[in-house]
């Protein structure tokens, strides 16, 4: 750890569905925020800063911090946002609280369904130089990286079947009245994207709140959940810049966050993930790129289930993106899951006695955003 | 506590109503490539990056950073944006110091780029920034969100058109000292008051320009520094804070800001201030730039600086006290008054303070600067980065 | 050299839910042109427009206040320049706080001859006496209501 304070999960609160109970946007900002601040057992008067994450164009707000500063009690307090993704809203909360200026952070990001079509909206992202007119959402790019790696890997489609079934499977477990049954269209959207694999976009809000060692001892508190190591990374912008059949970016992060949190061997060393699955071909890809199954033993993983709920290292007890898709605040999920698995706070999808955690977050066009972070049960040597 | 960090190298571009000759990323490039020429540094030494982006409406790309990504030489490395509105670019410069502080990295990298020529209307993309609720239903803009701040500042301490006027010659004729700013040319107090009105009192000449061009800065730890004996200036003091969403909240009875004033700001410095040890920022400080998209906000941010008591500022700036050769120089640059590519104008404001304080910063000097500050305000006059920069 | 450019609009249209609040608000707004604040309980502050919180406190919002329809002018602007998609100019507008209100609601003033700026500033001075009028036909909507000088 290179830290000058040691950064932890205090508090989480995960949203993963909110439908039709009419609040608005701040409302559900600022009941968020309650649920985070209860579940830490802190009051906002002990919050030094927050950092939120948004999208502009999924919420119809051409700065949508500003929506969030009464919200999440902004007023009168230090506030940044960093609409790249929700990940990094939990990156830069944590380097807040490294740098010992801050005891505390908030971090809060969000995905409202309200704009008439969220693909148009990501639309938007393609560049008006050369890729503007091509009909490039976000489920095209993840097409195209599918399709990609389907020329680099035979037998992909069973690998991906079999990630399907296992975090449906798990989905129903740990979120059973927010998950609903796939659609039975039969009909791909997007080839080669398995036919009624996406989940449907549905609102959802998650809060974390982080605090520093000195902050934790205080206040003795045991159910921290340590950030060991943090890596965060992009690819270049142009699709066609990169081999889409490979992660080099989600590598580096990895590489960062190992690094920091002194891991050579992942398998050896956490006992649960998250992983970015907007499609199964990224929870595979993510498997190489992290280090835990290289594309030669996917085929095998249908058969052992070593990444299944009783597998030796379950990824994806929530169900994933697969069964919940807030779209913009899947990854600072992934990583709430996480710490909520660390601190033995995860309900019904808790696995028991984790002592450290993997989690993997991306976004953008496929996968143009990787970050990666280690949670530790127990708080090992103060930092640097 | 954490070591210090220095500011190594700066670029930007000479700002411009148009750039044509250059896309989005082109322009964020040509700054990068001038702060890492002034820093002696390749793009292999950055560690990390730090994107200055306010709306991507204004650019008109969703998520405009991920275009950005090649032109700021990220590809694998640690990459991540942040807005807050027009105080972007301060809050990009301080969270690329927090990577820094916190252990986290050596050498980072800020920057960005505007073209809000570009945008058609700035105003009316500047509309959709209130709530749907109850704010976007009015013709709301920026230029009348801050009309509105000076027909209160004018009520409550007597400013008048003339002293907005004596704002907008003090600035253009500093900017005419400066080659990078837009709006060059010197005007007069007659000349002001020619303007149209655009929004009552704000005339034409009150208000800033739209610009395209680019900032970016390079960042390192003390360490790295000394180990390698650069040449290096100190962010001491850094500090944000926040207002209420709602103009509405801003007045009325017992609310926590007046919108005649600038109540985050201030409590945003006092963080800043205390950081690096500035109790009396009139006899410690020796240059400020401080973001004021028009004239009439100069004063509450000079007020919110402890460089004026409230309601002072008109007075002090009609003695002179505020320009170039005066007490304490404000926006010797000519501010955002003269320049305003939104997404990197307050990155230039802590750019130009910290050129000041290296004595590098052209016709514009301010003799014997070594300890300056810099504003960036964002949202509905909402957010508020301050920071301390010293020699 | 031959320097391109390409026209490209944002084509999205958003359907936002107001919450329980706003929307018993702009009911009332509607249905029986009143208008009505909610209180702060922690420091009894009444709320116009009506959030259900306060983002002082962050408290809830308890009970509801009938406010208005007089009140006094707390800021205004008078357009005189036309931006894309906003109204012809010139016209003014800006905050109000209704009599039994603690903050200010925004909406246009009519009523005033905008055409000397000097002479309509004076008009709409801090601290002017107004009264609310409310369209005939309403829609929920903070434009179904005016404010217009008491004076005239």
């Amino acid at each position: 750890m290179p830290y000058v304070v040691k950064p932890g999960v205090i508090g989480v609160a995960i949203m993963p569905r909110i439908e039709g109970d009419g609040r608005s946007l701040e409302e559900l900002l600022y009941d968020a925020t309650q649920a985070v601040l209860k579940d830490a057992g802190i009051t906002i008067e002990d919050v030094d800063g927050i950092v939120v994450a948004s999208n502009d164009q999924y919420d119809g707000r051409a700065i949508s911090i500003m929506a969030a500063s009464g919200s999440v009690g902004g007023v009168d307090r230090d506030i940044l946002s960093t609409p790249s993704a929700g990940e990094h809203a939990f990156v830069l909360g944590a380097l807040r609280v490294a740098c010992g200026q801050y005891r505390t952070q908030l971090v809060v990001s969000w995905s409202p369904t309200e704009a008439s079509s969220i693909p148009e909206a990501q639309r938007l992202a393609a560049d008006p130089y050369f890729h503007r007119r091509l009909p490039m959402d976000e489920q095209a790019s993840h097409a195209l990286q599918a399709s990609a790696l389907m020329a680099q890997v035979p037998g992909l489609d069973a690998a991906a079947q079999a990630v399907l079934r296992k975090n449906r499977a798990n989905g129903g477990r740990a979120y059973p009245d927010l998950v609903q049954a796939p659609a039975q269209s039969g009909k791909p959207t997007r080839w080669p994207l398995p036919a009624d694999s996406m989940a449907p976009p549905v609102t959802g809000v998650v809060a974390i709140l982080l605090a520093g060692e000195d902050f934790v001892r205080e206040q003795g508190r045991t159910d921290t959940a340590w950030i060991a190591g943090m890596g965060w990374t992009t690819e270049p912008a142009f699709l066609g810049d990169r081999d889409l059949g490979e992660a080099p970016a989600l590598r580096e992060a990895a590489r960062q966050a190992y690094a920091e949190a002194g891991i050579d061997s992942p398998l050896d060393s956490v006992q649960v993930a998250e992983i970015s699955d907007a499609t199964p071909f990224q929870e595979l890809m993510a498997y190489e790129a992290l280090g835990l199954a290289p594309r030669g033993e996917w085929a095998a993983l249908s058969e052992d289930n070593r990444f299944g709920a009783n597998g030796s290292l379950p990824v994806n007890l929530s169900g994933g993106v697969t069964c919940l898709n807030p779209v913009f605040c899947t990854g600072l999920i992934r990583i709430a899951e996480v710490a909520n698995q660390v601190r033995g706070r995860a309900g019904r999808h808790q696995k028991a006695g984790v002592k450290r955690g993997l989690a993997q977050a991306s976004s953008g066009m496929a996968m143009q955003y990787q970050t990666v972070i280690v949670f530790d049960r127990e708080e090992k040597g103060a930092a640097a | 506590m954490s070591a210090r960090v220095g500011i190594i190298g700066i670029g930007q571009s000479a700002f411009k109503a148009r750039r044509d000759d250059a896309s989005y990323p082109d322009l964020v490039r040509e700054a990068v490539v001038t702060a890492l020429n002034d820093a002696n540094m390749e793009l292999d030494d950055i560690e990390a990056v730090v994107y200055s982006l306010s709306p991507d409406a204004m650019v008109g790309i969703g998520n405009a950073e991920r275009v950005g990504v090649d032109a700021v030489g990220a590809r694998n490395k640690r990459f991540l944006r942040v807005n807050t509105g027009g105080a972007t670019g301060i809050s990009s410069v301080a969270a690329a110091y927090y990577h820094v502080a916190a252990g986290a990295c050596d050498v980072v990298l800020t920057a960005g780029a505007d073209k809000v020529g570009e945008c058609g209307d700035s105003q009316t993309v500047l509309n959709k920034i209130w709530d749907p609720t109850y704010e976007r239903q009015l013709p709301l803009g920026t230029i009348n969100m801050l009309a509105m701040s000076a027909v209160r500042y004018m009520h409550k301490y007597g400013m008048t058109e003339e002293d907005m006027a004596r704002v907008v010659v003090k600035n253009r004729w500093q900017a005419s000292k400066n080659p990078n700013a837009h709006l060059r040319k010197e005007t007069t107090i007659e000349e002001v008051f020619a303007s149209r009105y655009i929004s009552w009192p704000v005339k034409l000449f009150d208000c800033c320009p739209q610009s395209s061009g680019g900032c970016a800065m390079v960042l390192a730890s003390e360490k790295y520094i000394k180990d390698r004996g650069l040449d290096a200036v100190w962010i001491t003091g850094v500090g944000h804070c926040s207002e209420s969403y709602y103009l509405g909240d801003r007045m009325g009875n017992g609310q926590t800001a007046d919108h005649a004033d600038a109540f985050a700001l201030r409590a945003s410095f006092a963080r800043a201030f205390k950081m690096a040890g500035i109790t009396d920022p009139r006899k410690q400080v020796q240059v400020a730039e401080l973001y004021a998209p028009f004239s009439n906000t100069e004063f509450h941010s000079i007020e919110a600086a402890g460089l004026a008591d409230l309601g002072q500022a008109p007075a002090m700036m009609r003695e002179g006290r505020f320009q170039i050769g005066g007490d304490i120089p404000v926006n010797p640059s000519g501010g955002t008054l003269c320049t305003n590519a939104i997404a990197v104008t307050a990155m230039v404001r802590v750019a130009e303070v910290a050129q000041q304080v290296r004595g590098r910063a052209g016709g514009h000097q301010v003799e014997g600067a070594r300890v300056g500050i810099a504003s960036g305000n964002g949202g509905d006059h909402q957010f508020f980065g301050t920071m301390v920069i010293e020699a | 050299m031959e320097l391109l450019k390409r026209k490209e609009a944002w084509n999205i249209t958003y359907t936002h839910a107001l919450g329980e609040t706003a929307s018993w608000f702009y009911v009332q707004l509607r249905d029986h042109a009143k208008i009505y604040g909610k209180r702060d309980a922690k420091t009894g502050r009444v709320l116009v427009p009506p959030r259900s919180f306060s983002d002082q406190s962050l408290q809830p919002t308890t009970d509801w206040v009938e406010v208005g329809p007089g009140g006094r002018i707390e800021t205004f602007s008078i357009v005189y320049e036309e931006f894309q998609n906003l109204p012809p100019p010139p016209y003014a507008f800006g905050y109000v706080l209704l009599d039994g209100a603690d903050t200010a609601i925004g909406g246009f003033f009519k009523g005033v001859d905008l055409t000397d700026p000097k002479a309509a500033s004076e008009k709409l001075k801090i601290g002017t006496r107004i009264n609310t009028k409310f369209a005939e036909k309403r829609v929920g909507d903070v434009l179904d209501f005016w404010f217009e000088p008491e004076a005239g």
